[in-house]
């Protein structure tokens, strides 16, 4: 079910209405319960049953590995669950990526091999809600925490609804401790969470949607090479179409979560205002970056190991975390693009001494040549395919320019608008928390502020496209 | 500047144990921030209503698409063996009218034309349905039937295979919704609106002035029509015109002829076999986009071919005093009012030739 779809509205209102009624705290848990499994199922209801596997298997798994003392079988125990969890993504998300591969692989060596066609279809928001539970069973694994008292508080958190399947990635430290006690929204609350419903779904439905898709679409759907101008152009409004898709479901999610009385963390900090890469993740996706670092940088090595180890593990969890968007090399190229620049600042901080910069103007600079650089790993996000990037590349870096623009009037003006005041609210919003502008602004201004997000969502219809991050 | 998040000493500082805190709420007074911010929102869709309703939106107008399509075609699997399924473009989608057609033979079509949609899929879909045994028309705009393409709405049968509970529900509330509300209308949100300002072109690229715009309404049953405005403002029609100047191209090849026509005779076969049965109408179009057509797809290459090679009844508007000079606003849909005629004809046509229809007509 999407969030920008008439059929959450009801539903949402349903589950609203639900948990506000005066009944035992078991029952509402259990109401949650089944209103995302319902949630999911109203996608495609077969795929629930890779929930069920996820949540049983974590479940005993986690409880084992708790009471057992011996190293190998809890080691044993531990690869059971990732095997699981990682079997059924890798099934379902990379098993033709794999043969494809494999198939190339043949090739090469002359073997003329033909794999089956492969037609499964990739159930929606798999790669979050693995994460998060394979993150429950290492952390009971690390006694880093102790499994969950309850079973239904469990599922809870393999399935609650606001973050199933874009996240953020919830821990289970975050949220398990959340379902033992009733919680139920104040009026406050609700206001807020219906500000922040609305504020995230006004970036994904007109800011996204409406405004900056149509420019990435026309860049990216080019089959030829294309002016300097429209490659950066279509580049750009991607930047903000991918951050305003993605951030606004986080930011719905927050706030469906706190209507209900519960509290989910930021995943997005003003992401094109960071300076640097090691700021630009801990600002973009960050219940993933931090996933990364807890589950597969540390227990790499992390920096504990020499310089040239640390290099080769952040550039490790770089490609894997771009794996982890999608079945294709262009991802990995992501990844690997993002690894480089971090292996490269790190090296530059050690080189040169990581000193903070005063000067407003450096600053300024700093962002946007974080923002530039960050703008050329989008290109490979986006393309379909490696050639369409290095036509996309050629052009922005004028190496292989053409001549025939794509872009109509319209969309170059409206880039040329949209993504300075993005940048310009990223910038202003750095060290800031919305929280805290919200309450310094005066009331009316909210309240207009407000109505008028509600009023272009509404007007705008939308066209229930899914969220971007579904499909990873 | 700060530390890199991938950069921390795993000995200095262990892998995190985040733990929940409570979110923080703006303390700001929000009583009267949500009245206001109601107040506000409910002045704003009233005026954005009223708006929409002055350019010529009205409820009632249920709109289509992929899921209006879906449900239509649930239709062809609940219906008994006298389904009557109607295939093809936007021409035969506009100028049937589903109340006249039923009121002359008792027998109320399934509208499954799709606009700027190639019809062939949709013919073999239902070739392949065991459980139809129906009639089946099959509009033809030649060169959208005889091309390789697929067309706008390529993925409609893949969408009615494999549509979410979710879609479903949401469509039954988008269509309680446009049955009150005029501005519910994919052609009027307000950044396409704002996508459509006239502004001069960039040398040589296809803007949004180049896109078809909204030339229909719908009732129920996805009965549809040519929109009024259409007819009575000349900017818009005008418009309408620019659009279909767009398809122009080589002619169809004498390969794709020969392919066509080999996969309907199959399709036609298996329908036939079933006790079903085929006919092809090829409705009226005019003006430079006729001319258009009959350089791309001569009547005797494709047309007559079709007919001939298919042993279908076969309607062509040339062929009836009553069709060949009838309204079209903008050169490629006939007139709400000419529809009628148009149904009219070509329904009586098939009375007398279609032993299938014959048989199944009421009594008097």
């Amino acid at each position: 079910m999407l969030f920008n779809s008439l059929t959450f509205i009801v539903f949402f209102a349903a589950v609203l209405g639900l948990h506000a009624l005066p009944l035992p705290w078991r029952l509402k848990k259990f109401n949650l319960l089944i209103a995302s499994y319902l949630f999911y199922a109203a996608w495609n209801p077969p795929f629930v049953l890779l929930l069920w596997l996820s949540t049983l298997v974590d479940w005993f798994v986690a409880r084992a590995i708790y009471t057992e003392e011996r190293l190998t079988r809890r080691r044993g125990l531990m690869l059971l669950s990732v095997a699981v969890n990682l079997g059924v993504l890798g099934y379902f998300k990379y098993g033709e990526f794999l043969l494809e591969n494999w198939q190339l692989l043949m090739g090469t060596m002359g073997i003329d091999f033909h794999p089956p066609s492969w037609s499964i279809v990739l159930p929606v928001g798999i790669s979050f809600y693995t994460f998060q539970t394979m993150a429950y069973s290492l952390d009971v694994y690390l006694r880093r925490s102790a499994p969950a008292e309850s079973f239904t508080d469990f599922a809870l958190f393999v399935t609650f609804f606001p973050q199933l399947v874009a996240g953020p990635i919830v821990r289970p430290t975050q949220l398990i401790p959340q379902f033992a006690t009733p919680r139920r929204a104040n009026v406050n609350q609700i206001a807020w969470g219906l500000g922040l419903v609305t504020l995230g779904l006004f970036q994904k439905v007109v800011v996204a949607d409406g405004l900056l898709a149509p420019a990435a679409d026309k860049v990216f759907g080019a089959g030829q090479s294309l002016p300097f101008g429209d490659a950066w152009l279509g580049t750009l409004a991607f930047s903000g179409q991918i951050f305003c898709d993605f951030a606004g479901y986080s930011t719905t999610a927050i706030g469906i979560a706190m209507c209900l009385g519960f509290s989910l963390p930021n995943n997005f900090r003003f992401p094109y205002a960071a300076m640097g890469f090691s700021d630009f993740w801990r600002r973009w996706h960050i219940s993933l970056s931090t996933w990364l670092r807890d589950y597969l940088y540390i227990p790499l090595g992390g920096n504990r190991k020499g310089s040239l180890r640390t290099y080769a593990n952040l550039l490790t969890t770089m490609l894997l975390g771009g794996l982890w968007h999608g079945a294709s090399w262009t991802f990995v190229a992501w990844g690997g693009l993002h690894g480089i620049y971090l292996a490269t600042e790190r090296w530059l901080k050690r080189r040169f001494g990581g000193r903070s910069v005063r000067p407003v103007a450096t600053r300024i600079g700093l962002v946007l040549l974080t923002y530039l650089l960050v703008n050329l790993t989008w290109v490979m996000f986006r393309a379909q395919d490696f050639p369409t990037a290095w036509r996309l590349l050629g052009a922005m870096t004028g190496l292989a320019t053409g001549d025939q623009a794509v872009l109509p009037r319209i969309n170059v003006i409206i880039v040329a608008v949209v993504i300075p005041v993005m940048l310009l609210v990223h910038w202003l919003m750095r060290e800031r928390e919305l929280e805290a502008v919200v309450t310094s602004l005066p009331w009316w201004a909210t309240a207009t502020a407000w109505a008028g997000m509600l009023f272009t969502i509404v007007a705008t219809q939308g066209s229930g496209d899914a969220f971007i991050y579904f499909q990873f | 500047m700060p530390l890199s998040t991938f950069s921390s000493d795993a000995r200095a500082m262990p892998a995190q144990k985040p733990t929940f805190y409570e979110r923080h709420v703006p303390d700001i007074r929000w009583g009267r921030t949500l009245v206001l911010c109601l107040f506000l929102a409910l002045v704003g869709f009233t005026a954005w209503e009223t708006g929409m309703r002055s350019l010529g939106l009205f409820p009632g107008d249920l709109g289509d698409g992929q899921g209006h399509w879906a449900v239509e075609r649930r239709k062809i699997d609940t219906s008994d063996q006298d389904a009557v399924a109607i295939v093809g473009a936007s021409r035969i989608l506009f100028d049937t009218d589903l109340d006249l057609f039923k009121s002359k033979t008792g027998l109320r079509p399934v509208q499954l034309a799709l606009p700027g949609t190639n019809a062939r899929p949709f013919l073999e879909d239902l070739a392949n349905d065991e459980d139809f045994s129906g009639l089946v028309i099959v509009g033809i705009t030649e060169v959208s039937y005889f091309r390789e393409g697929l067309g706008l709405f390529h993925g409609a049968l893949d969408y009615y295979r494999t549509e979410s509970p979710s879609r479903r529900i949401g469509h039954r509330i988008y269509r309680a919704l446009s049955r009150h509300l005029a501005f519910i209308d994919d052609g009027y949100g307000l950044t396409t609106l704002l996508e459509r300002i006239r502004l001069e072109e960039r040398s040589g690229v296809k803007g949004p002035y180049d896109d078809v715009w909204k030339i229909s309404v719908a009732g129920a049953d996805r009965k549809t029509w040519l929109w009024d405005r259409i007819e009575t403002d000349t900017y818009l029609r005008d418009h309408a015109r620019y659009a279909w100047d767009d398809f122009r191209g080589d002619p169809v090849s004498t390969d794709i002829v020969d392919t066509v026509i080999d996969s309907t005779r199959r399709d036609i076969l298996k329908i036939r076999q079933r006790g079903g049965e085929v006919v092809f109408i090829r409705p009226p179009s005019a003006g430079p986009v006729l001319v258009n057509e009959r350089l791309r797809a001569p009547r005797s290459r494709v047309w007559d071919r079709l007919i001939a090679e298919t042993g279908a009844v076969g309607i062509h508007f040339e062929d009836y005093p009553a069709t060949r000079d009838l309204e079209l606003p903008e050169w490629s849909h006939l007139s709400r009012d000419d529809a009628r005629i148009f149904t009219e004809v070509y329904v009586d046509v098939m009375m007398g030739r279609v032993d299938w229809l014959r048989q199944r007509l009421p009594e008097g």
